[in-house]
């Protein structure tokens, strides 16, 4: 392939629109900025309480879709094809765990005035320890999350402009744009600049829908195609591949369901109507999503062949750049595309890194280093958290090696471990917060161990849904045992 | 920030969840085992529907039919009190 069809290269027009879209998001975080109404945390992390439908929808929406839905889903289609349909399956899941918590979650928050999970957490078991660890692991996992966003970002300004601007320089810039509307209005910024990014995220994918199949004659000549030199790629998976799916489904019915970020959103909602609302539009999202970058992906694999398994996730840049030197409608609708690309990152980079600042703030800083804080004071501590943590985080993106990355990679693994506090504790009142946190640390150490032991997965399985088989079983167990006369531990009745 | 008082009967608890009806999770069960494709025979694919290998197809169907099932569970299942209220404050 010759380099011009192997690189994503924009003229300066291109250029400039992409530089007018990412100014419009300062733009709109100063117009939240005048929005916002005083310095209270709910305000700067919850957007007052006020996202209303449109708003709290797409917020959701370019939430939950990431860059890793653009280039890792094609990815993974292009390697095993149509198995890959788990992906629309076990996005959809997220709303079926929702329903499993949401709704007494939803309810308590506004009584109680939660900011961060954590505040659900401290108020519902009474641990000190429990919530500190809960915290850890949540900012941990969504450290991970932020830091392959920003890593994502670098490469896609490396291959928009041919090597000429190092990744270095887009990752350092976008951050600084990202925590400048952040700092700027909080919440309210995030979620309007949310809008914007979920609508050109939506628009992007229905264009590769448009044109990515088309490359190769229509989606029935490539399932022709793959069936007749890759035939595993079009048949069914094998029955441990089914196990997969299953397995995919509780990770993220689980896991994905309590990502700090998604739990906050809820709690921004005006109405439980308007977030009901949102949900259920939710349901329909991993068609427009997930099925077409399956689409993309298994049409890569018989347009680009020659892929190394190394460069599957550049398939679809690779896809953008065989449209693109088709016509100069092709050119644009791929800017489009690539805007779009970028608005996933951002939209979940921003998020993540959101909450990150909200639970150091009220759940470390308040309650370990001043107690007596203001609402004002923290929200200040807040937005300085959010510049000294997008610092640190561009400097690992930067600077380390890959080995290392591997390591940060787990999340899922962690996250997942804090599930029993939302997923039993709302609804088993004899749940305690020892009972919870020795489940915990047991389902850690036996999803991690796996992990490192070289056991990602077994018979299926991903080592994480396993440590949290185990970390449900201590739940249960702990629930059948006789009580015990410990005023300390007794759990809130929910 | 622990309180043990039962404090938390307002307009805003929940007066019908879908958690508490066990037969809409039966219901997701059924569906959930449509949509995982293992009653397949090994290394089938079928003839195409829309493009898709037909065991795709199913599987996407099931997936459609889960939003829709899911979008009724809401509307129908998760009721609060005070559901229209806005408690912004804005």
């Amino acid at each position: 392939m010759e380099a011009s069809e192997s690189q994503l290269t924009f003229g300066w027009g291109a250029l400039t629109v992409i530089a007018l879209y990412l100014s419009s998001t300062i733009g709109v975080g100063w117009l939240a900025r005048r929005s916002s109404r005083g310095h209270s945390l709910s305000d700067h992390y919850l957007a007052g309480r006020s996202l209303g439908f449109l708003a709290l929808f797409l917020t959701l929406y370019s939430t939950q879709y990431s860059g890793n839905t653009l280039f890792g889903y094609t990815g993974i289609s292009y390697r095993i094809g149509f198995s890959w349909t788990a992906s629309i399956l076990f996005m959809f899941s997220v709303i079926t765990g929702y329903l499993l918590f949401a709704p007494r979650l939803v309810a308590l928050s506004r009584k109680k005035k939660f900011i961060t999970p954590g505040d659900y957490i401290a108020h519902r078991f009474g641990s000190p320890r429990l919530t500190l660890l809960s915290t850890l692991l949540m900012i941990y996992a969504l450290a991970n999350y932020t830091l392959a966003q920003l890593r994502a970002i670098g490469a896609a300004v490396e291959g928009l402009t041919n090597g000429t601007v190092p990744s270095a320089y887009g990752i350092i810039t976008l951050a600084i744009i990202m925590v400048v509307y952040e700092t700027l209005g909080g919440m309210r910024s995030v979620a309007w600049t949310d809008m914007i990014q979920g609508i050109l995220l939506l628009s992007g994918f229905l264009m590769l829908l448009f044109m990515v199949p088309g490359l190769a004659g229509g989606l029935p000549a490539v399932v022709e195609h793959l069936s007749r030199i890759d035939p595993a790629k079009v048949q069914v998976p094998t029955l441990e591949g089914c196990m997969n799916w299953i397995s995919y489904v509780f990770l993220f019915g689980f896991g994905a369901a309590i990502y700090p970020q998604a739990i906050q959103r809820l709690y921004a909602s005006r109405s439980t109507r308007v977030l009901k609302r949102s949900l259920a539009l939710m349901t329909i999202m991993p068609f427009t999503t997930a099925l077409i970058a399956m689409v993309c992906g298994v049409t890569g694999s018989m347009v680009l062949p020659e892929l190394a398994s190394g460069e599957t996730d550049q398939v679809l840049a690779r896809l953008c750049s065989l449209i693109m030197n088709q016509s100069t409608e092709g050119y644009w609708l791929v800017v489009l595309i690539f805007a779009a690309a970028l608005a996933a990152l951002m939209s979940t980079a921003d998020s993540a890194l959101l909450s990150i600042s909200s639970m150091v703030t009220k759940n470390i800083y308040q309650v370990y280093f001043r107690p007596q804080s203001s609402e004002s004071e923290l929200t200040s501590v807040g937005k300085w958290c959010s510049w000294i943590i997008v610092t640190l985080l561009v400097i690992i993106a930067i600077g380390t090696e890959k080995t290392l990355i591997r390591l940060l990679e787990l999340k899922f693994e962690v996250l997942i471990q804090i599930a029993p506090c939302f997923f039993l504790g709302l609804y088993w009142k004899r749940l305690r917060g020892e009972t919870v946190l020795t489940g915990m640390v047991a389902g850690l150490l036996v999803g991690l161990g796996l992990t490192w032991l070289g056991y990602p997965r077994l018979w299926g399985f991903h080592a994480g849904v396993i440590g949290l088989l185990v970390n449900f079983g201590c739940c249960l167990a702990g629930v059948l045992r006789p009580p015990m006369r410990d005023k300390t531990c007794e759990a809130t009745v929910v | 920030m622990h309180s043990a008082e039962n404090d938390e009967q307002g307009s805003h608890e929940p007066i019908r969840e879908p958690r508490r009806h066990p037969w809409l999770w039966l219901v997701y069960l059924l569906l959930y085992a449509v949509a995982i494709p293992w009653y397949w025979p090994a290394g089938y694919r079928g003839p195409l529907v829309v493009g898709l290998p037909l065991w795709v197809a199913v599987s996407l169907l099931a997936v459609l039919v889960l939003a829709g099932w899911t979008g009724w569970v809401i509307s129908r299942y998760w009721k609060t009190a005070g559901e229209e209220d806005s408690h912004g404050g804005q």
